[in-house]
């Protein structure tokens, strides 16, 4: 595996963790733990980001590894 | 009218006022019942069953000594739920029978205890040292409280220091294969919602005796039929587990890359996921 698909994989299941955690806060009533959820959700997000220009710079550089 | 006819009728309508009876002296339940009560209640029963026996001769004489001795003590509950004084003569105050740590000899003969007594009310606690008691009262229904010594306590999460995750109280959905809309609204779904769950798992409705959703939006169920194996949720682990892949993910990318500005990237989003992970554990992990 090449590191940008590896990267991918990574941020795919980043995405996914970030997704369920917005579930979780949706339904979650206590202020407390919500509060803690949609932080910490935030949070991946920003990783995400992270992510995601880094790949842009990678499929720049070797556009051979763009897409999936 | 034969004999047994009349004690017949007699008996029937002092059932149904016993029952009206009881009603008036109020909810007390039966292990918590005062000396007292305990008296009001045994002269109760003995002048219905003497009265449905026919055992008094002028059965009026009865019926006021039942009115008098039920009017009287729901009075004084009254009365004493209003004033403080009362309340300690009717209802015996608490009395302390230990204190830090030591056995005061004078209550216990207040009380009636012998030592044997007190050791007896302890090991019923589950304490079998006298030694671990730090504090011990006898209270008005003759049970014993006991508070152990700081250092004997249970562990809690506090005393360890351990996070622990707010949890809100749980909604029981379905009950006997019937869904409850009221439960399923409070937590803000639906029955499509739970149709989609239940076909997620693969039940069919009527076949789940108990289904639970928990704060965070995840049911669980139990069958009927005990021997489908239902998977227990697994999505707030799974997530949990993500985070700390993806974050070691991160660690390995930060080694491998040479260029500094990624390198340092990866760094910091490995620490951001860690944090997170760290700070979801204890509500992740239930």
């Amino acid at each position: 595996m090449t590191v940008a698909s590896e990267v991918k994989q990574t941020l795919a299941s980043l995405k996914g963790v970030a997704s369920t955690l917005e579930t979780f806060a949706l339904h979650e009533e206590n202020e407390e733990s919500n509060e803690l959820l949609t932080r910490n959700t935030q949070r991946v997000k920003e990783v995400i980001d992270y992510f995601e220009k880094r790949l842009a710079t990678m499929e720049f550089e070797e556009p051979e590894y763009k897409g999936f | 009218m034969p004999e047994w006819v009349i004690t017949l009728l007699r008996s029937t309508g002092l059932f149904l006022l016993a029952l009206f009876l009881v009603r008036l002296m109020g909810k007390r339940s039966t292990s918590s019942l005062t000396f007292f009560d305990f008296v009001t209640v045994i002269v109760i029963g003995v002048i219905i069953a003497t009265l449905s026996l026919n055992l008094i001769p002028n059965g009026i004489n009865g019926l006021v000594t039942l009115a008098v001795w039920t009017i009287f003590p729901a009075l004084v509950y009254l009365l004493s739920i209003k004033y403080k004084a009362v309340r300690d003569i009717v209802h015996y105050k608490e009395t302390v029978l230990i204190n830090h740590g030591k056995i005061l000899e004078d209550k216990l003969m207040k009380v009636r205890y012998t030592p044997e007594d007190l050791l007896s009310a302890l090991r019923k606690k589950n304490i079998f040292n006298i030694d671990n008691v730090e504090f011990a009262v006898m209270e008005p229904t003759g049970d014993v409280s006991v508070l152990l010594k700081k250092g004997k306590q249970p562990i809690t999460a506090k005393t360890t220091g351990m996070p622990v995750g707010m949890e809100s109280v749980p909604q029981t959905v379905m009950l006997d294969g019937i869904i409850m809309d009221e439960a399923l609204t409070a937590m803000g779904l639906n029955r499509q919602w739970l149709h989609t769950e239940l076909e997620k798992v693969g039940v069919a409705p009527e076949n789940v005796f108990i289904g639970q959703v928990d704060s965070g939006g995840q049911l669980y169920i139990d069958l009927f039929d005990d021997a489908v194996i239902v998977p227990a949720p697994k999505t707030k682990e799974l997530a949990y587990v993500t985070l700390r892949k993806a974050q070691s993910d991160c660690e390995a990318y930060a080694l491998a890359t040479i260029d500094q500005d990624t390198k340092g990237m990866f760094a910091n989003s490995a620490k951001i996921l860690l944090e997170v992970a760290n700070e979801l554990e204890p509500w992740l992990k239930q």
